[in-house]
């Protein structure tokens, strides 16, 4: 089919015009080829590098919108060629530094994920375990094939959830389904400083994060619609994240695909929890004696810095970590807006995981370069990939969350109630007496129905 | 008329250059056609709109106002604030090109209408813009020599740094090499003319000077005209629209 004259032409309605300009706007500078954490550990494939995408996508515009496609009409676009450049599309975890670190300012993230639905519509994408995300989360609306009656089933039972108010916790589907000791954590946290706060339960969707960041946009106008009415109705005004991902999607995502008013704010929960820390409010009782790194999540940082300002994006989580007590902290080489991905996001955990579990090697590896005991963060997606690059790499390093870290320097009883989900936890955890802490591994007991291990 | 040579009249290169802009302009105005090939906005439909591209545009532009707008003409499109934090090296490499290649080519347009005024002796100027024609040499030697110097950094990096040499396309090569070729055959021109500054007249060879500077016209000219607007080297144009269209980008 080298030759079909029946092929498609390149389609280019998901992107907007002046981003049709910033693929003409590369100046092929290389500067994204060195940051970039996939062609980091894929060095064979520069066609997966922001220059070489750019180049690629002006070659098959060419064939179909060029000068010569004018006057002799367009040129086929081979299926070989489509595969390759959907493939190199694909091996990206849109992770943006590309367009923190672009000459032109280009804003890559937004581009890669216009280019994406244009390859799902014309059948070219995605690829590997994607394309179950929109049948799972429109049939589940979680992507782990959960009842959504279990939304709360993790709530210890003397924990005080209301049912509405101006405060509200989005927990997101891995914090309720698998990484509950989050979820625990962060209620514990703030029961105990006296934030009365309110959640959705089964009135809370899948932020669908997986179905952007993939190009698979059917679905998610009814999510974005359907959380911001939830919220709405339960009357927040401050909506609180403990996952970078649907924190992102939150701010920056739903908002387009919603037509009203939108009376609350977005915030990340660190920023909350340092705004308690600075007002005297948190009271650490156990030290937690480890040396500690924090990785920043893309979604919570560079995604959000322009959004929210580099202090929310970047400091917050940091100040933090180093508000509790016995923390030995040191940065990594790359931090901040320069950070290393882990390799999860953009849909490559579920679609491309070798690629995921090399991008979480290297990451790990700049942990261990300094030293660290720990890795903390604030995106459970990192964590869980970064386990998973650390298991590989037969590392004994640990991934813990900020809030957990807190919780459990507070002295809160974190243990999770008995509930259908217990046997698929599969984390790092803070096991605490009460003069100290210890960091141990807690292994899933079933694999669980996921068919998608990564959705964001 | 001693400049014009192989049968070239005053009024032929002044068709020509006539054909020549129409060419880039048409070749500006298919590029911005293509643009409109997108949509106006994140769930818009498909206009295939030329204007609407203009409209889009301008709407992201000056999104953020027009201070924000003016700061990043300075800072980013002027200043390449963006290159200059990455890496010093490309920042002085780019901005010696991009000043160079600029100020050049205002002052091949400025001599173009000076050579009119000349010609036709409009309102009685020949003799001024005869004299201002010289002025201007001064000026085309040095952004000359820092376009030179700029090229010559471009392709020094690419001869000596292994990462540059291996992602180094034959487009980059025909661009960094065109840019190069004609920056040199602008100066030998001028040095066979004699009397030229820097190198006197090492390379004086008059007779032949008005041939060479016809084979630089012809290139420059064919680089502007039937190379920059149907290539990747739009980005010349691209890039800073880009730059303002994103306000200054992440």
């Amino acid at each position: 089919m080298a030759d079909d004259k029946n092929s498609k032409p390149l389609m280019t309605g998901y992107l907007m015009s002046t981003q049709l300009l910033e693929v003409d706007g590369c100046n092929r500078c290389q500067e994204c080829m060195k940051w970039c954490p996939t062609f980091a550990v894929r060095q064979d494939r520069p066609g997966i590098t922001p220059m070489y995408k750019n180049a690629r996508w002006r070659e098959l515009m060419a064939k179909s919108h060029g000068l010569r496609a004018k006057i002799f009409g367009p040129k086929p676009l081979t299926d070989d060629e489509m595969k390759v450049f959907t493939e190199d599309t694909y091996s990206c975890t849109t992770c943006g530094v590309c367009g923190t670190v672009c000459e032109a300012g280009i804003k890559t993230v937004e581009l890669w994920e216009a280019m994406r639905p244009n390859l799902v519509k014309r059948g070219d994408g995605p690829v590997g375990k994607q394309s179950f995300f929109p049948k799972l989360i429109k049939g589940d609306r979680n992507p782990y094939m959960a009842k959504q009656e279990d939304r709360l089933c993790w709530i210890p039972k003397d924990a005080k959830v209301q049912e509405s108010g101006d405060l509200v916790y989005f927990a997101g589907c891995t914090a309720a389904y698998r990484q509950q000791a989050l979820g625990v954590a962060t209620v514990r946290i703030l029961n105990k400083l006296n934030a009365d706060f309110a959640m959705l339960g089964k009135d809370e969707w899948c932020c669908a994060s997986a179905l952007v960041r993939t190009g698979q946009r059917e679905v998610m106008a009814e999510h974005a619609v359907h959380n911001i009415d939830a919220l709405k109705d339960i009357g927040a005004k401050t909506v609180l994240f403990a996952c970078a991902g649907c924190l992102r999607n939150a701010a920056v995502d739903w908002p387009m695909w919603y037509e009203g008013y939108i009376p609350y704010e977005t915030m990340p929960l660190s920023v909350f929890l340092r705004d308690k820390i600075r007002k005297g409010e948190v009271e650490y009782k156990i030290p937690l004696n480890y040396k500690f790194t924090y990785h920043d999540p893309c979604h919570n940082g560079r995604h959000l810095m322009h959004l929210k300002g580099k202090d929310w994006a970047f400091e917050a989580a940091r100040d933090c970590v180093q508000s509790i007590p016995g923390v030995k902290y040191q940065e990594m080489v790359r931090n901040r807006a320069l950070q290393r991905c882990c390799g999860a996001g953009g849909g490559v955990k579920a679609g491309i995981p070798d690629l995921a579990l090399d991008c979480a090697k290297a990451r790990v590896q700049d942990a261990l370069d300094i030293q660290a005991e720990v890795i903390c963060s604030t995106c459970p997606f990192c964590r869980l990939n970064l386990i998973d690059g650390r298991n590989a790499a037969q590392s004994s390093i640990k991934m813990v969350d900020i809030v957990e870290m807190m919780a459990a320097s507070m002295g809160l009883d974190t243990t999770i109630p008995e509930n259908p989900y217990t046997k698929y936890q599969s984390q790092d955890v803070l096991v605490c007496t009460p003069t100290e802490c210890k960091l141990d591994t807690v292994e899933r007991k079933e694999p669980g129905k996921d068919l998608v291990g990564e959705a964001h | 008329m001693a400049f014009y040579t192989l049968g070239l009249t005053f009024e032929l290169v002044i068709l020509l250059t006539v054909i020549v802009l129409a060419v880039w302009i048409y070749g500006i105005y298919f590029n911005i056609k293509k643009w409109g090939i997108g949509s106006t906005g994140y769930h818009d439909q498909l206009r295939f709109s030329f204007w609407l591209f203009l409209a889009t545009w301008i709407h992201e532009a000056f999104k953020d106002g027009l201070w924000v707008f003016i700061r990043t003409v300075i800072l980013d499109v002027l200043l390449l604030r963006r290159t200059l934090a990455r890496s010093p090296v490309r920042w002085v490499m780019h901005m010696s090109m991009f000043y160079g290649f600029l100020t050049l080519a205002t002052l091949s347009g400025l001599g173009l209408m000076l050579d009119i005024v000349e010609h036709f002796n409009l309102l009685g100027f020949a003799d001024t813009a005869e004299v201002a024609k010289e002025a201007l040499s001064l000026p085309f030697d040095l952004f000359g020599y820092l376009l030179l110097f700029g090229a010559s950094i471009a392709i020094a990096r690419r001869i000596l740094i292994k990462f540059v040499r291996d992602n180094t396309s034959a487009y980059d090569t025909f661009l960094i090499g065109a840019v190069f070729l004609i920056t040199i055959t602008g100066f030998y021109a001028e040095w066979m003319r004699g009397n030229s500054f820097l190198v006197g007249n090492a390379f004086a060879y008059p007779i032949y000077a008005p041939h060479f500077a016809l084979i630089h016209t012809v290139l420059a000219l064919g680089l502007f005209a039937f190379v920059l607007p149907w290539s990747k080297y739009i980005h010349v144009i691209a890039t800073p629209l880009t730059l303002l269209a994103n306000r200054g980008g992440e």
